[in-house]
């Protein structure tokens, strides 16, 4: 880790890089009956980013600026209409979902703003859920994610119900899922939006601690946020206006 | 290995989350699913019941009968009341034939009438099924009444020329002299014949052939008088021939006796009753198709909502990096525990509404039982079920695949 956070950028590989990446979507009825033509929405224009291994990346923007949609792109959820998205050395462009979904579990870890973890089960049920899709054994599986849960703070949570956690609590159970399978990027979405400020600071933090040979990729509307990160991606109208 | 433990770890996530869901009172379209499949198999277990009931109406031969020989047109389930009915011919002769051949244990000719009885010692009278037979040397039992009182052969029959000593010797069933309070030694009469022929009770058979509407009252007599007895010596007739033997071989020697006749072998219900009778077979058929197309919709409704209200779950998934195959096989399996769920709750409901049909039966129709439980509605039960379980994954596993992440997410 210290390596790869003391190695310049210039000569290292990135992890996730885009290289003019646009993204339109198409607005209205996309039935293939309707013979209307419907206007296009250009949500990321021409955007070029590399993020490299062990930066504390903040992607920062007013709403509609399309911080969502580079972190789907980023994160392989989406695939753009123009341009180059490269991921753990593979191009997402032209994938198919089922290898997008291979190389989302193999590297990226994603947290939500809402957590969405699974109510019914367990936070180690939870923390559990990708080992599942990787075929790991069951006690591999437990051992792995009680160690998670321990390294987040929750050693006496694990078997408590998503309903009987507070909200940091919550979002710590998802830090732990999105890097229980150890990801080359890990990109949180908003992941202080829904908490009090004492509790996003430490979820940050928490955030902060895991960038050994790692990109975190944190996007957030909160200057206090993006003030602990070690570079702030600005977007505009889709369009990077600031990156530093 | 690695693809094994991935769908063992789906499985214990389908159970520990339907489990979680049910347990935190959040499931009610899990349980109204699994209602629809118990209300399903209970329906079908149940009306599989009444139709196995009456089937086991149709059986009328002794437990020791190997095969017999029916007219083509006539069904077991039609044999027991004989009325108006196309018959065999020559029966004496035929069934002496056949006790001649040495792979032939015993055959005897059975005319089954339904006649009023009456027993002057109780003054009482009622319509019992009058079975007209030719008693062999051993004891056997037809319509579950001993031919042992019987004299053996059939004397009055005289090669045909019904003037052979009369011996006017009846037996009845447990159920018939209960009925008309009969004793050994008491006179009967067929009121409604024209015949001034005597008989008498021989004697009060201890057993009883019980079907689906409880034990029938039979009484066993010669055949040659019950045909003298209903002016129905013409032509030899009687309505079936039951055989004993102990060789399978005999089947096609018995097939060639008449022309345009069934040999029914001695069986079980699907091999026998349930091929020769229309209408138990179109009642079970009835009931395992609704069963199918209820349980089915059901499922596939409630999953699909079940699905519609969590997309988020599966949107997760996904973007955890869940492949299509995983996700499908986690709402498949979570449909396939489901629908067990409620097939064992159905095999249940459905036994008691075995029950309740023959409580019902007995109180308001007077017999014993009309529906019947047996073990091949539980197979039947679970064929349905998986069928119900497959059909009904279709449609989840359609949404599951059509679940956009980005905009269930946003």
């Amino acid at each position: 880790m210290e390596e790869a956070t003391q190695m310049s950028p210039s000569t290292q590989t990135p992890v996730v890089s885009c290289a003019d990446v646009t993204r339109q979507y198409t607005r209205g009825s996309s039935s293939r009956f309707s013979r209307r033509s419907h206007p296009t929405v250009t949500a990321l224009d021409e955007v070029s980013v590399d993020i490299y291994p062990g930066e504390f990346v903040g992607i920062a923007g007013p709403s509609g600026s399309g911080k969502s949609t580079l972190l789907h792109l980023l994160a392989g959820l989406d695939t753009p209409t123009g341009g180059d998205v490269t991921l753990a050395g593979t191009e997402t462009t032209g994938l198919s979902e089922q290898r997008r979904a291979r190389l989302r579990l193999a590297h990226v870890g994603i947290v939500f703003q809402h957590f969405y973890l699974l109510p019914s089960i367990s936070a180690r049920s939870n923390v559990a859920l990708p080992l599942v899709e990787e075929g790991i054994g069951t006690a591999t599986r437990r051992e792995k994610a009680v160690e998670l849960l321990e390294e987040v703070g929750l050693a006496d949570r694990t078997e408590h119900k998503p309903g009987q956690l507070s909200g940091g609590e919550q979002q710590r159970v998802a830090i732990a899922r999105a890097l229980v399978t150890d990801p080359s990027v890990l990109i949180a979405d908003e992941p202080t939006g829904e908490l009090d400020t004492a509790t996003g600071e430490q979820i940050i933090r928490m955030l902060n601690r895991h960038t050994d040979g790692r990109a975190v990729i944190v996007a957030s509307h909160d200057e206090q946020v993006l003030e602990q990160t070690d570079r702030v991606i600005r977007l505009r109208d889709g369009q990077v206006e600031n990156d530093g | 290995m690695g693809r094994r433990h991935r769908y063992v770890g789906i499985l214990r996530l389908a159970v520990s989350r339907l489990w979680g869901r049910l347990r935190q009172g959040d499931g009610r379209q899990l349980l109204v699913s699994i209602l629809g499949v118990a209300i399903a198999i209970m329906v079908m277990v149940t009306v599989g019941g009444v139709a196995l009931g009456l089937t086991s109406q149709s059986a009328i031969q002794g437990e020791d009968v190997d095969y017999w020989i029916v007219p083509e047109d006539r069904t077991a389930s039609s044999i027991a009341v004989s009325v108006d009915s196309a018959q065999l011919g020559g029966t004496h002769a035929v069934s002496e034939r056949l006790n001649r051949n040495p792979e032939v244990a015993y055959a005897t000719p059975v005319l089954l009438q339904v006649l009023q009885v009456n027993a002057p010692t109780s003054n009482t009278s009622e319509y019992l099924i009058v079975a007209g037979v030719i008693p062999g040397e051993e004891d056997r039992e037809i319509l579950g009444t001993s031919t042992a009182p019987l004299t053996p052969g059939d004397p009055h029959y005289a090669n045909g020329s019904y003037d052979g000593p009369w011996t006017g010797e009846v037996v009845a069933s447990g159920a018939a002299a209960e009925l008309l309070e009969l004793e050994e030694g008491d006179a009967v009469t067929f009121p409604r014949q024209q015949s001034n022929r005597t008989l008498h009770v021989e004697n009060v058979s201890a057993g009883s052939y019980t079907t689906g509407a409880g034990p029938l009252p039979v009484v066993l007599m010669h055949q040659s008088e019950l045909q003298t007895m209903t002016d129905s010596t013409n032509g030899d007739p009687a309505d079936q021939i039951l055989v004993s033997t102990t060789r399978a071989g005999v089947k096609s020697q018995l097939e060639d006796l008449y022309p345009r006749t069934t040999v029914i072998a001695k069986g079980g219900v699907a091999g026998q009753e349930v091929s020769t009778s229309s209408l138990p077979v179109a009642i079970a058929v009835t009931a395992l198709l609704t069963a199918v197309v209820v349980g089915t919709l059901f499922v596939a409704t409630m999953m699909g909502l079940e699905l519609h209200a969590n997309r988020r779950r599966l949107a997760v998934l996904t973007t955890i990096g869940y492949q299509t195959r995983s996700r499908a096989f986690l709402v498949v399996a979570e449909t396939f525990i489901l629908t067990l769920c409620g097939t064992v709750c159905g095999i249940l409901l459905g036994i008691g509404g075995i029950q309740l049909t023959n409580l019902l039966a007995e109180q308001y129709l007077g017999v014993q039982s009309v529906a019947l439980f047996d073990l091949r509605l539980v197979l039947a039960a679970g064929i349905v079920a998986t069928i119900i379980a497959v059909s009904a994954s279709l449609y989840p596993v359609w949404l599951t695949r059509r679940t956009d992440v980005l905009e269930v997410l946003g």
